[in-house]
Parts: C-alpha cells; sequence; structure tokens
C-alpha cells in the first residue's frame, strides 16, 4: 500500500491569493489529490441582498470582486435596472463601458503582478501596480474611492464625467501601452517564467467547458466565447474589438489571453472616449425614487463579462421594495473548482503555479 | 426551439427560453438536453417560494450560443443530481445544498461547502431565524459542533 502525506496549504499561506485552504496529499513532491476548503470569507451577500433595497444592495456587489467593483456594479445593475423597469440614458453607459475596461485593467494588472509573486518574481509586482495605482487615481477623481467605488447606481452614475477626467483618462491611455509592453517583457523575457508556465496546467476544451469555466481561462483553451460578443450589453455592440483566443490550454496561454485583453481593453478605450453622447448622466426618475424606495417585478438574469469569466446576476422580484431572491453566478467560484483536475499528478511547485494561474479573489468566490 | 414532450418552453423576462419539467423526469430531459449540445452547465440555483422550491437551470450550448432556462419545482427538497452530465455542478449542487437545503440524490459528495460541516439550517431558506445566533465549537477529537450559548465554549 502506498503511503501519502497530506498537507493543509492555507488558509494562511501567501499563494494561495486570500483566504483558501487546500488539502493535498502528496507522494514525495507529486500532488496525488488536492481538495480546496472554502468559505472563510464567506458572507451569505445572496442573503443581505434580500434584506436590503436594491439601490443598496450595489455595496455587497462592490465587495464581492473587490479589485474590479466597477464591473461587479455594471453586472448588477444589468438585472435590478431590468426589474426596476428604469431605463439609464444613453450617456450612461458608454460612461459605464470606460468604467468597465478601465476596472479590467486594473485587475488584471493585479492579477499579473501576484503571478509573478507566486513564482518568485518580485520586480514585476512593482511595476504592474504602479500603473494599476494610475487607474485608482481616475476613481478617485470620479467619485472619492479607489478600490469599492460605489459609482453606478440605479439609472445611472453617481457624479459625471468632466472634461479633467477625460483628459486624465486620456493621459493614461497614452502612456500604458508602452508601460504594459514593458511589463510584457519582464515576464516573456525571464527564462525562468517561461519555462515554468510553458506546458503546466494544461486543460483541454472538453474539461474546460464540463467545469463551467469562462473568461480568460476558457479562451486559453480555443473557445472563442466572450459575453461582450455572445449577448451584448451595455454598448460593446457599437465598439470594435477582438477576442484572444490561445489554444495551448497552459499557463502561459492565460498569461498571454490576459495581456493581449489589457491590449483590447486600451482600445475599447480609445474609441469610447471619444464617443460620448451628451446628456443627462442620471435617469431623473430614479433620483427621485432613491427617497420613494423602487418596487421591482417579474425575475430577471443578466450576464456580464467579468475579468474573471461569465458573471451573472439572477434577481427574483415579487413586487416588494426589497428583491426576493438574488442569485450569484460567480466566474471565480467555477474555475477554482477545475484546480482539484489540474493539479492532479503535477509537482507541488506547479500547482502553486496553477493556482495563481486561474485568478482568485475570495470576496467573489465565497461571496 | 420547438416543444419538447417533457416541458412546454415559455419565455422569461429576460427573453430566455423556460422549460418547466417535472422533478421525475429531469435527469432524462437533462440527459437529451446535453445530447442535443448543451455542454456547458452555467448555473444551478434554487428560490425557496415558501410551500415549494424552484430549482433552476442554465444550459449554454457554446458552439452554437444558445442559452435556454430548465426549472423544476420539489416540495420535500430532493432533486436528482446532474453530476453525471456535467462535472460543475458538483460544486453548484454543494453550494445550493449548503445555503438551500436542497438535496441531490445521486451526488457522491454532498456536504457543506461554505459553512462549518455542523451547522443548524440553511440561511437562503425565507423560514431561517436569523436572530438565533449559532456558535461553532471544536471538541477534543477536533470535530466542531454548533451551540446557541456563547458561554458554551470550551
Amino acid at each position: 500500500m502506498q503511503d501519502f502525506i497530506e498537507i493543509n496549504f492555507g488558509p494562511q499561506h501567501p499563494s494561495t491569493h486570500g483566504v483558501l485552504r487546500l488539502k493535498a496529499k502528496l507522494d514525495g513532491e507529486i500532488v496525488k489529490e488536492i481538495e480546496p476548503v472554502i468559505g472563510y470569507l464567506h458572507r451569505n451577500a445572496e442573503k443581505l441582498c434580500e434584506m436590503t433595497f436594491y439601490a443598496d444592495n450595489l455595496v455587497y456587489f462592490d465587495r464581492m470582486d473587490y479589485v474590479a467593483s466597477m464591473l461587479m456594479e455594471s453586472g448588477y445593475l444589468e438585472a435590478a435596472e431590468k426589474i426596476l423597469n428604469i431605463v439609464p440614458p444613453e450617456r450612461v453607459l458608454w460612461i459605464r463601458v470606460i468604467m468597465n475596461e478601465l476596472s479590467r485593467i486594473a485587475s488584471h494588472l493585479v492579477w499579473a503582478g501576484a503571478f509573478g509573486l507566486d513564482l518568485g518574481m518580485l520586480t514585476p509586482f512593482f511595476y504592474c501596480f504602479a500603473e494599476r495605482d494610475k487607474v485608482l487615481e481616475v476613481f478617485t477623481e470620479i467619485c472619492g474611492s479607489r478600490q469599492e467605488t460605489n459609482y453606478m447606481s440605479i439609472g445611472g452614475v453617481y457624479q459625471d464625467i468632466t472634461p479633467g477626467i477625460v483628459d486624465h483618462i486620456e493621459a493614461f491611455l497614452e502612456s500604458f501601452p508602452k508601460r504594459l509592453e514593458e511589463i510584457y517583457k519582464i515576464f516573456v523575457g525571464n527564462d525562468v517564467f517561461i519555462s515554468r508556465n510553458k506546458g503546466i496546467g494544461v486543460m483541454s476544451r472538453e474539461v474546460a467547458i464540463d467545469y463551467g469555466v469562462t473568461g480568460p481561462m476558457l479562451r486559453a483553451s480555443g473557445v472563442n466565447y466572450d459575453v461582450r460578443k455572445a449577448e451584448p450589453y451595455l454598448v460593446y455592440d457599437k465598439l470594435n474589438f477582438e477576442v484572444p483566443v490561445s489554444y495551448k490550454g497552459d499557463n502561459l496561454a492565460r498569461f498571454l489571453v490576459r495581456f493581449e485583453e489589457m491590449r483590447q481593453s486600451v482600445h475599447i478605450l480609445k474609441q469610447a472616449i471619444r464617443k460620448i453622447p451628451d446628456g443627462p448622466f442620471f435617469n431623473p426618475k430614479a433620483k427621485k425614487s432613491m427617497m420613494i424606495r423602487l418596487r421591482g417585478d417579474g425575475e430577471y438574469y443578466a450576464r456580464t463579462e467579468s475579468s474573471k469569466g461569465e458573471f451573472g446576476v439572477y434577481i427574483v422580484a415579487d413586487g416588494g421594495v426589497k428583491p426576493y431572491r438574488v442569485h450569484v453566478r460567480s466566474p471565480t467560484f467555477k474555475n477554482l473548482s477545475v484546480v482539484q483536475e489540474l493539479a492532479k499528478d503535477q509537482m507541488i511547485a506547479d500547482m502553486v503555479a496553477i493556482l495563481g494561474s486561474v485568478d482568485l479573489v475570495f470576496g467573489e468566490v465565497d461571496r | 426551439m420547438t416543444a419538447d414532450d417533457s416541458g412546454q418552453p415559455n419565455r422569461g423576462k429576460d427573453g430566455r427560453t423556460i422549460f418547466n419539467v417535472d422533478r421525475d423526469k429531469l435527469l432524462e430531459f437533462m440527459k437529451g438536453m446535453k445530447e442535443k449540445g448543451y455542454d456547458h452547465l452555467s448555473l444551478i440555483t434554487g428560490v425557496d417560494r415558501k410551500d415549494f422550491i424552484e430549482v433552476v437551470y442554465h444550459l449554454h450550448a457554446v458552439e452554437r450560443n444558445e442559452y435556454v432556462v430548465v426549472k423544476t419545482t420539489t416540495n420535500n427538497g430532493v432533486v436528482p443530481s446532474v453530476t453525471s452530465l456535467w462535472s460543475s455542478a458538483k460544486w453548484e449542487e454543494r453550494e445550493q445544498y449548503d445555503l438551500m437545503g436542497i438535496k441531490f440524490e445521486g451526488h457522491e459528495n454532498l456536504k457543506r461547502i461554505f459553512l462549518p460541516e455542523s451547522w443548524v439550517g440553511h440561511p437562503l431558506r425565507k423560514d431561517y431565524d436569523l436572530g438565533n445566533v449559532q456558535y461553532i465549537n471544536m471538541d477534543s477529537d477536533g470535530e466542531d459542533y454548533a451551540t446557541f450559548d456563547e458561554g458554551d465554549g470550551w
């Protein structure tokens, strides 16, 4: 009979990106079986949403994927505005697209920095966070907060985008592509980085779809599926951009897909910033109703593309001022479940690399 | 989408096709859907309607980009598991068991995923008492147990 060593990874291990515990069965240095244990950050946001008014629920969504809060907000509003029958003005849709893409860049930069750290590279972390801070400066200027922005609200956004902010974003778009290529070179120019990622954690197309993996991880396994293209929301159908797909399915493919996505986000931003139409930044019906409490009816499921994958919000309303049931389809929850499959029979150091390539944010996994 | 024998489709507010399927025919219906190319089980969720629980499945055919919703109801909280068809159901069903208390028959590892194993009740149920504060303790063997009295620790 074979003897295995059982070890615990986490919940306080630095390479688990938060509070994840992995029960790993090891044969020497080979991982035979892992079992992720989650729930350390569980707050039951779904129940909290049932207890709060529609407009106030946004706060819980900010705190789900806290590195990409704008994406969470627009995901919730896609569903909530349909339930409440409030149509945001055209200008708002464009502002939301701009904020979504800025948030996506910030989120991918955090991932890239942390991924480098997992593999023992300290330098790119500082490069990534310096660039991310420029995005957060834009957020601070627009709503006064860095991470949990709470910028969007039902029927519009909290504050209009001023010419000063447009200039600020344009200046960022001017400098960022050059810096991005610099960061990219730090990663791919490093032989250790390439050899630790190439051919590691290969996920086939079938396994990815079977486990419900979405987002950059799915696209790195050769599936051209992006909700922005498959079921366009906001004004993504009026923008010209490409969906990067890789057919390798390994860690390096995930890395390359995410970097290409950042380039595409810059491309989207450059178009959107010129196209913002004039008009109100708030539906007047909603602004008044913040006081009189909106009533919703019916049920609606809206899916959006967050930086991690397909983010879905399902709201069931019963005609009251609070939702009857809210369900959140969290992309990272599914992306994490496939790690059991990928890390099997890999070296323990590679398991950390695979885990890093998933892009985990525990606010969203545990909700 | 044409009408199916086992479910009459209608459209929800979001414009998606909804199939209402009887619980006994669910597994058979899902097998048929998988053969039709719905290879991605996007989500499983439950809605507590007080006298019964509604279980909602979202299926997606990635290649054709078709999206349908399958709904079933249960009075005693038991529905057949679809883990044999889609691996993504493994965690989704555990989540719904944990928070909503739906028992998925045939799931090989149906245990709580977020809350401690000894937690009492399922929080997303409408009759869950939020005022009843629980404390999770650990006994000398390392097993956890729940108490409702804060002075009852070790």
